[in-house]
């Protein structure tokens, strides 16, 4: 029944939590509250309301009111600045808007600052001194000053302790644990008048033989305030304020960051009397300082030191008379000193009772308030129950009571008067877990959202790998997922260039979500020796959301300018999954993990010299000249111009006239018209609406026609306006280079003597004629590979009633032969470098070439 | 066209303008006193970095003979500027640099790192161009950064050049630097420090050095001779104060006290500031003996320290750099050295207990308690010999109230302590003397249980001042319960000497005086003396019989207690043994100094007193003893 209370939200939200946040009693009912950021609040505990905002310069790290509650010190990062509040607030603008919600907006000018000692953690007022902690690099920096001038007084230095302990654990290291500074007073010490009648949290009175224990005689004797530093590095030090020669010194070493330091009663001996200082570190250690009677030698009083560890980590404490209240972040627990205390009291020198000291210290009792950062010291109100302030980390103001029974509960069970308060508090703890609950639901709720999104892409990865193993068993259509592409040319600037436009095609039930890239690469499948047989690969990266089943995803990419790049190019397309997308915010905080990612090969495309002519229809010409004279003389000037310039550049190859120029090179390709007649007719037998259009003697005409519309591995050509109509089997086209190309397809008649009688059949002859051997050769090899193609879709059957050319063959192989001897011999004379210079061995090569192109063999 | 061809011309005097504008709000800043050290310091700051950002600026083209003045000037206020943070080794490396660009720019090839032959290489590559001036100036800066450094050595090799480089171009050089800038002060680069002032600042600043310096090395009648002609140099007041007062060092440790104190007085007329020639007159006064002096001495400079601390009005042209930027050696900032005014309060009181004005000594000790209690902190902080431990000073305010017969007062003191130290007590204590060779180290290593062998010893003679203000009361009862809390108090401690089993302590052991031995034993042997004494008044003889014999055992040399136990002897009867008792006690010589023991060690005056002539008249009515 024990450790429910009340709590109650007063304010809400304020935010911004870079340091630890502190709660702080003021003038009266108000209290303060730094919350790391650049603003002071000040709440009303009679109003429950903010009454006022004070905003400094720059970010607040600790606040102390004097003594007559008149004035505010607050620890900025450029220095100290004080602050009469009754002056501020009565000077504050209040305009009517305002007064109805009476809440005060203050910003504080760099005027008040009063000692611009940069990088000051924490401050103190004791008295008439005040005092300030700051750190830097390799001390801790103890600052007095006259609290009536700010006049430095004295400094004191104590060395930095590195390496200690930290809870490094993420979040924790942006949050900079403030060091703890009180002021001990000896409790014999009679209060100085007009100060300290009423001692805060900062102040705590000491059993006076415990302060001379460990704070010497002539402290006790100066009747001199003691400061007491819990350092973040652990060091716990004091510094008797009063005392000639004082130094800074270390009473004890918590090994891990002080985060707080306070005082408690413990037992009962008089009122006020401290008995314990306690302290505790960030990780849970728990220090109790206190007197032990007569020590093991000699007998007289002796310093004791408790050790203990809570489950830590300790966000904040506070203690009252008995009980160290502490927030891990995730609960606030009370920890009852007096019980390990007086068990040691009992029996001394027990190994026993130290262990069973650390067994009471080991076991605090919930409270069950969540997310509490900072607590403000325990008040007792009018009917005894323990009330302490705290400020969560949402920046919630919040009053937990704690219910009144719990500190005589070992007396008996609660009152049976206080029902009704107890279903309050009942309530308010549903609340409270209700809370918690919520939280851990959004928490289980985006785990899930992240499960299901690895489990698409687990899927996913699974396709395609799988895919990828069987690739080449698998015909195109059949890929789970994969891209085609469209190459067109467009004109911009005068220039020509060549897009590509990637479909991405998504036939899988899986949704490629958040997460996933589209990755394009485009590389030449040989370099121009320009380039210095170096790779020119570029890369291209589309990140995209949510791409559902049978939904397709288009990106447009640019290939090349005319006459830069070489052909053809080979466009691999990959998918890329970044484990960083996968888990949001959470991520950034794992720096490992940013680096990583899943990526899936798709397919490769290629794009061939077929893909990216232009070819010079007549009407296409024409067209384009009528739709241009309806604009400005300027525009068919310029596009005259331009056409002029064309011209030039290809010197005396014409343009489409077909005056005939002398082309110098040329390849041919001759496929039987039975393959042909059988691959096409049965393509656009798929195409119904196609069908007429394919009279069977005009094979010649539709495999160009074929070749330049679509072509393998997924890429066609879209053609500036409508479908290309060929008035002819002779295309004239320009090379993304600027030549001109000419490509005739007519039916020929193949002889073959085969056994004294003669057979002939019908050919395609497809002939390429440039005068730049770059374009033959590219499209002879794009012609090739769509050929390839064309007989991979062959049916069996057709195959299969072919006769084999066998007289033919012979002739062939001879002439094979022959040119291979010259290769040879070119090869070697190149090789000894004797004989031939480099240009007739070009040359031979290249006669070679054109003779093996010129008379090709028959596809059937 | 036109503007292009001006361009160089017009940087130049773009960078020229922007450095007299730096070098004027530089000294603008310096004039107004009113701003606090801080600002001054954050100023400071702001004109060094902006120096530096025109140097960069300037350093971007190569050396060029037109330039070079213009920068060397430059690099003189950056430098200069560097040095007032004291931050030396940045203003080193300038002068490597631009050193090294006017080599560059006359063609020679670097040379040796000694200092003195680069810097004869430098002036002598540059000859008797428009450029020496310049590189002289950087040349002070130079010694300047060695003075601060510390590094005498170094400025001794190349003295003799330093001062006769000066010498003969001096005139010229000042002049001629005067006349330019009367001419066209817009076209010619400002410098933020008269070279001049800076010269005889370090002229004086380096004497001074030396002159501690050899003095430390107890080459005094070398360094007087220099520090004498030093203080007729033009210089600040506090500088010439530091000569004379140097000279009286020297003088001192040539064993001439007395013109040492006129050199220390000069001094003080030099400077009115100068309170380390108060101190080190007071040191002088000491050990002529001449208390009554040394008392005001000290007197004086504790007012001296208690005035509130006046700015120094620094002197037109040396405010960027203080001498105490270029008085950095340890050997003159030890002879500078002051104590702190609450240890000189202390030092005061104390003199004038033990030299007789205990009413004196009495007010001074009570200020020096009422600082310790005030609030204020002025002044606790400061360095110095730390002050004797608190309870340490109760007792001896104690002791001296009770000399100046104000009993109540004094147990009020011993009550404060008792309180404090009641609860630590310990029931038992070890001592144990340290070995007279590891003296140190093991002092060192027992401090805890020396602690709580102390803080017995002030519990104990807390009790034994309150028996003695109860015989000063006359309430024997009273004073024999306190009396015998002390003994008690005392009995606990057990002596542990090297390996032996600790043992219950006796006069033979106590080796040296001042130490916890030796005091437990005086302090004993006081107890019981006033045990005895406050029984003999009670008419309790016996017991003051056994008390006083016990006394005498473990303090041998106690005064009171042997001339009461032979009291006490008389009384009973004993006449003869009293008689040698007497004699006995008349034959001691005080084995200790005064001064040399705590006041509240040393016999009380105050208690019932026995008059030497009236036990003089006994013993010779007495006769010659029996056995004679």
């Amino acid at each position: 029944m024990e450790g429910r209370c009340a709590v109650e939200t007063w304010a809400v939200g304020l935010s911004g939590t870079s340091c630890t946040p502190r709660v702080k009693f003021g003038l009266g009912t108000d209290v303060f509250l730094c919350t790391g950021s650049d603003e002071v609040y000040v709440f009303s505990t009679e109003e429950r309301k903010l009454t006022a905002v004070l905003q400094f310069p720059d970010p607040v790290s600790d606040l102390v009111g004097s003594h007559d509650k008149q004035l505010l010190y607050v620890a900025c990062r450029s220095g100290v600045y004080c602050v009469s509040l009754q002056f501020q607030l009565s000077r504050a603008p209040s305009s009517p808007a305002d007064a109805s919600s009476s809440l005060a907006e203050l910003k504080i000018p760099s005027e008040f600052l009063v000692v611009a000692e940069e990088g000051v953690l924490s401050v103190l007022l004791v008295g008439s001194v005040f005092l300030t902690l700051s750190q830097t690099d390799t001390s801790w920096m103890l600052t007095l000053y006259k609290s009536s001038n700010y006049e430095m007084l004295s400094s004191f230095s104590l060395p930095l302790v590195s390496g200690v302990e930290r809870n490094d654990t993420e979040g924790t290291t942006a949050m900079r644990t403030r060091p703890v500074l009180i002021c001990v007073h000896s409790n014999d010490a009679t209060p100085p008048p007009s100060s300290e009648a009423t001692l805060t949290d900062d102040h705590v009175r000491l059993d006076p033989v415990l302060f001379k224990l460990l704070f010497g005689v002539d402290a006790a004797l100066a009747k001199s305030p003691v400061i007491l530093c819990g350092l973040p590095d652990g060091c716990l030090c004091f510094l008797p304020l009063r005392l000639p020669g004082s130094r800074l010194r270390v009473l004890h070493s918590l090994e891990q960051p002080v985060v707080f330091v306070g005082a408690s009663v413990v037992m009962e001996r008089g009122p006020g009397h401290a008995q314990c200082l306690v302290a505790v570190g960030e990780l849970g250690k728990v220090v109790l300082i206190k007197t032990d009677k007569g020590g093991s030698e000699g007998g007289g009083n002796r310093t004791g030191f408790i050790e203990g560890c809570v489950p830590g980590p300790v966000m904040c404490g506070c203690v009252d008379k008995n009980c160290l209240y502490y927030s891990t972040g995730s609960d606030l627990l009370v920890l009852d000193l007096s019980e390990g205390l007086s068990q040691r009291e009992g029996q001394e020198k027990d190994e026993e009772t130290s262990r069973k000291t650390e067994a009471a210290l080991q076991s605090p009792t919930s409270l069950n308030v969540c997310r509490v950062a900072a607590l403000a010291e325990p008040r007792c109100n009018t009917a005894g129950e323990v009330q302490l302030l705290g400020l969560s980390v949402r920046g919630q103001l919040q009053r937990i009571t704690l219910p009144a029974g719990r500190e005589d509960a070992r007396l008996s069970k609660g009152p049976s008067a206080l029902v009704g308060r107890s279903v309050r508090d009942l309530l308010s703890a549903i609340g409270d877990v209700c809370e918690r609950a919520s939280v851990l639901k959004t928490a289980i709720k985006s785990k899930n959202q992240i499960l299901r999104h690895l489990n698409q892409v687990l899927n996913i990865s699974f396709l395609l790998k799988a895919s990828a193993s069987s690739e080449e068993h698998l015909p195109i259509q059949e890929k789970p997922i994969r891209c085609h592409g469209v190459t067109s040319w467009s004109r911009l600037l005068q220039k020509d260039s060549l897009n590509l436009t990637c479909v991405l095609d998504n036939p899988s039930p899986y949704i490629l979500e958040r997460g996933w890239t589209l990755s394009i690469a485009v590389f030449p499948l040989s370099y121009p020796p320009s380039a210095g047989g170096e790779s020119s690969s570029t890369n291209f990266s589309f990140p995209f959301h949510n791409l559902h089943p049978g939904e397709t995803l288009e990106v447009s990419l640019p290939l090349a300018a005319a006459g830069e790049a070489s052909f053809p190019m080979t466009v691999s397309c990959s998918l890329i999954f970044s484990l960083t997308s996968l888990l949001g915010e959470e991520a950034a905080n794992l720096p490992r993990l940013q680096s990583r990612c899943i990526s899936l090969p798709l397919n490769a495309l290629t794009v061939d010299w077929l893909h990216v002519l232009q070819v010079n229809s007549p009407t296409a010409t024409h067209k384009k000249a009528t739709s241009q004279s309806n604009n400005t003389i300027d525009t068919v000037q310029s596009f005259l111009r331009s056409r002029r310039v064309r011209c030039s550049g290809r010197g005396q190859g014409g343009g489409e006239s077909a005056s005939k120029p002398e082309r110098e090179y040329s390849a041919s390709i001759r496929v039987s018209s039975e393959l042909l007649r059988d691959t096409l007719l049965l393509k656009s037998s798929d195409l119904d609406t196609h069908m007429p259009k394919w009279p069977p003697q005009n094979v010649g005409l539709s495999l160009l026609e074929w070749m330049l519309s679509e072509g393998p591995g997924g890429v066609t050509t879209g053609h500036q306006g409508d479908k290309i109509a060929l008035s002819s089997s002779v295309v004239h086209a320009r090379g993304p280079n600027g030549h001109t190309v000419k490509l005739t397809a007519k039916e020929v008649n193949v002889e073959e003597e085969s056994a004294g009688k003669e057979e002939s059949r019908t050919a395609v002859e497809v002939q390429v004629e440039s005068s730049s051997i770059a374009a033959v050769c590219g499209l002879h090899h794009a012609v090739l590979c769509r050929v390839q193609t064309l007989l991979q879709r062959a049916p069996e059957k057709a195959a299969s009633t072919k006769g084999v050319p066998s007289l033919g063959l012979r002739q062939v192989l001879q002439r094979a032969e022959h040119l291979l001897q010259q290769i040879q011999q070119s090869r070697i004379s190149g090789a000894f470098g004797v004989g031939v210079s480099t240009g007739q061995v070009t040359r031979s090569l290249l006669s070679v070439y054109r003779e093996l192109r010129e008379n090709p063999l028959l596809i059937v | 066209m036109s503007d292009q061809m001006c361009q160089p011309l017009s940087l130049l005097y773009r960078w020229i303008q922007e450095n007299n504008e730096l070098v004027d709000k530089c000294k603008q800043q310096g004039g107004g006193d009113a701003l606090s050290p801080d600002q001054n310091k954050t100023h400071l700051r702001w004109c060094s970095s902006e120096f530096h950002k025109l140097l960069k600026k300037i350093q971007g083209i190569p050396p060029l003979a037109d330039y070079l003045q213009l920068e060397l000037t430059v690099v003189y206020n950056a430098c200069l500027c560097s040095t007032a943070q004291s931050q030396f080794s940045e203003a080193e490396l300038l002068l490597t640099q631009a050193t090294e660009r006017v080599l560059q720019m006359t063609g020679d090839a670097p040379v040796a790192s000694d200092p003195p032959v680069f810097w004869r290489t430098v002036l002598k590559s540059v000859g008797d161009t428009a450029l020496n001036p310049c590189v002289l100036y950087l040349l002070c800066l130079q010694w300047a950064l060695w003075l601060s450094t510390c590094q005498l050595k170094t400025i001794q090799e190349c003295q003799d050049e330093l001062f006769s480089v000066f010498e003969t171009h001096s005139t010229r050089v000042w002049d001629e630097g005067r006349s330019e800038l009367r001419g066209k002060s817009s076209d010619i680069p400002l410098l933020v420090m008269d070279p001049r002032r800076l010269f005889e600042l370090l002229q004086i600043c380096t004497i001074i050095a030396q002159g501690a310096e050899s003095l430390s090395e107890g080459r005094s009648s070398q360094a007087l001779s220099g520090l004498q002609t030093a203080s007729s140099l033009p210089a600040p007041r506090t500088l010439i104060a530091y000569t004379h007062l140097l000279s009286g060092s020297c003088l001192a440790h040539m064993s001439r006290p007395q013109m040492a104190l006129q050199c220390y007085r000069k001094a003080l007329e030099t400077d009115s500031r100068c309170v380390c020639a108060l101190y080190q007159s007071m040191l002088i006064y000491r050990q002529l003996g001449n208390t009554q002096a040394e008392i005001q001495a000290l007197r004086l400079l504790h007012s001296t320290l208690m005035l509130p601390f006046a700015t120094e009005p620094a002197l037109a042209g040396t405010r960027l750099l203080s001498p105490s930027l270029l008085l950095r050696s340890q050997s003159l900032s030890s002879l500078l050295s002051v104590p702190s005014a609450l240890s000189l309060l202390h030092n005061l009181a104390l003199k004038c207990v033990h030299h007789g004005r205990v009413s004196d000594g009495v007010e001074y000790y009570l200020d020096l308690l009422a600082v310790l209690h005030s609030e204020d902190q002025h002044g606790l902080h400061a360095e110095g010999p730390p002050l004797p431990s608190l309870p340490e000073l109760y007792l001896q305010a104690g002791a001296a109230l009770l000399m100046a017969r104000r009993p109540a007062d004094c147990m009020a003191l011993c009550d404060e302590v008792i309180t404090t130290t009641l609860e630590l007590l310990p029931e038992k204590v070890v001592l144990e003397e340290p070995e007279e060779k590891c003296e140190a180290e093991t002092r060192a290593l027992c401090a805890e249980g020396d602690d709580r062998v102390a803080m017995l010893l002030w519990a104990g003679a807390a009790y034994l001042l309150q028996g003695h203000c109860h015989t000063h009361l006359k309430d024997w009862k009273q004073a024999v319960t306190h009396y015998t809390r002390c003994f008690n108090l005392l009995v606990k401690v057990r002596f542990k000497k090297g390996s032996f089993q600790p043992q219950i302590p006796s006069t033979d052991m106590v080796g040296k005086q001042g130490t916890d031995l030796c005091i437990l034993q005086r302090l004993k042997g006081l107890s019981l003396a006033g045990r005895g004494i406050s029984f003999t008044q009670t008419d309790q003889l016996r017991e003051a019989l056994r008390d006083l014999q016990l006394s005498m055992q473990a303090f041998p040399e106690c005064v009171s207690a042997g001339l009461w136990c032979g009291e006490v002897l008389w009384r009973l009867g004993r006449r003869w043994e009293a008689a040698a008792c007497w004699e006995k006690t008349w034959s001691f010589t005080p084995q200790f100094s005064v001064e040399s023991l705590s006041v509240y060690l040393q016999e009380p005056q105050s208690g019932p007193l026995l008059d030497s002539l009236e036990l003089r008249r006994r013993i010779q009515e007495l006769g010659p003893p029996l056995s004679a």
